[in-house]
């Protein structure tokens, strides 16, 4: 048996999570506002994924430039102000729709797939519908 | 930056400097901006990391920042983004007009002229990486004899003597007039132009492999499509293809599958 490569494997898990992390951003960003570093903490405080930090940027950037998330620069009692992001009324509306989605795609995976043998015949029928 | 030492400052300011290079083409508040907020991540960072040495301190915060190259991704304008695929479009232009002047009026003949121009094309790159690769060796050898000049002389002579090297005519006159030394720089010299001249060409045969390439990828891709287009007319002689409704059969097998495609 052939084994994976390391390179294919990173690429995948990179793939699934880009997508997946984005809408991890927007259901923290849909209850309470957040700062990039608090959203990291929260993010990561459950220990089961590390998160290199600066990925809550990119992620970001993409939100508000389709005008999901709002910014607003806030003053800290201790050091320099603070931007803190929230999901706007389309970013949620946007996210209960991408949840359902999500809901289909992780049944869809998750889902005990009951494949029968393939008989010669079905295989035949299939080189021939590919021509 | 009010609590950090000088050192971790520096390191700071070096950061956010390199970040901003990548912003470069974005307006200059929206750089101020992100700058301003990724001093603010850095500082919060710093102030709950835990290691004694406040280099080290601000260097992991920072590793686990990430590059300024990954921080600033989705940042920047959509036309540096394509601008990959921009570069492919004089390529897909001149594809294009090549498939139009060969391809379509001549059918079967025309793919046939077209994949023996591509083979053409393939010697060709051969025959170039062939003269790359001699002019290489070529250079190493001279390089060799070069150094054997100058640092094994007496192997030079043995050489010379044994007729393996022969260099008469006005090079030979030319170098008689320098020392030995001299005679395995001259050599040396002549041999690392050899040796640029060969890695040259192999740089510059990438460009070549690449819009071979591409050329080989359209011209296949074109022939399936006909191959496609053919096979389509082919089946569609037999009866009238079966009328199913989407929501009561979907996705049943390979069988079905036929008919969705088209």
């Amino acid at each position: 048996m052939v084994e994976y490569s390391d390179e294919s494997r990173d690429r995948r898990i990179i793939q699934l999570r880009k997508g997946i992390l984005e809408l991890a951003v927007m259901g923290v960003l849909y209850h309470e506002q957040h700062y990039g570093y608090s959203l990291v903490r929260v993010l990561t405080e459950s220990g089961s994924i590390s998160l290199k930090e600066g990925t809550v940027y990119p992620i970001l950037a993409r939100l508000s430039r389709d005008g999901l998330v709002r910014s607003e620069w806030v003053e800290s009692d201790q050091g320099p102000p603070r931007k803190y992001y929230g999901l706007t009324s389309s970013g949620r509306r946007l996210f209960d729709e991408l949840i359902q989605e999500l809901d289909l795609l992780v049944s869809l995976v998750q889902k005990k797939w009951n494949v029968p043998e393939k008989s010669e015949h079905a295989r035949k029928k299939l080189v021939v519908s590919r021509g | 930056m009010n609590n950090y030492s000088p050192t971790v400052s520096k390191i700071i300011t070096d950061y956010l400097e390199r970040v901003r290079s990548k912003l470069r083409l974005l307006p200059a508040n929206e750089q101020e901006e992100f700058v301003k907020e990724l001093h603010s991540h850095i500082y919060e960072a710093y102030q709950k990391a835990q290691d004694q040495d406040d280099v080290a301190k601000i260097l992991s915060v920072l590793r686990n920042l990430g590059e300024p190259a990954e921080v600033v991704s989705d940042r920047l304008p959509g036309a540096m983004v394509r601008s990959g695929s921009k570069r492919k479009l004089p390529l897909y232009i001149l594809g294009g007009i090549f498939i139009a002047l060969f391809g379509i009026p001549l059918g079967f003949g025309g793919v046939g002229v077209l994949l023996g121009l591509l083979f053409a094309l393939t010697g060709v790159l051969i025959a170039y990486y062939a003269a790359a690769g001699s002019i290489l060796l070529g250079g190493g050898v001279f390089g060799l004899l070069g150094v054997i000049r100058v640092l094994l002389p007496e192997l030079w002579e043995r050489l010379v003597t044994l007729g393996f090297i022969q260099i008469d005519g006005p090079v030979g006159d030319f170098l008689a007039h320098f020392p030995a030394s001299d005679q395995g720089l001259f050599i040396i010299l002549f041999a690392s132009l050899f040796i640029v001249a060969g890695l040259g060409m192999l740089r510059g045969g990438r460009y070549l492999l690449r819009g071979l390439r591409f050329l080989f990828n359209l011209v296949f891709e074109w022939m399936r499509r006909f191959a496609q287009s053919i096979r389509r007319k082919l089946r569609q002689k037999p009866g009238p293809a079966p009328i199913f409704s989407q929501s009561s059969r979907p996705f049943e097998g390979p069988y079905n599958a036929r008919f969705v495609k088209f």
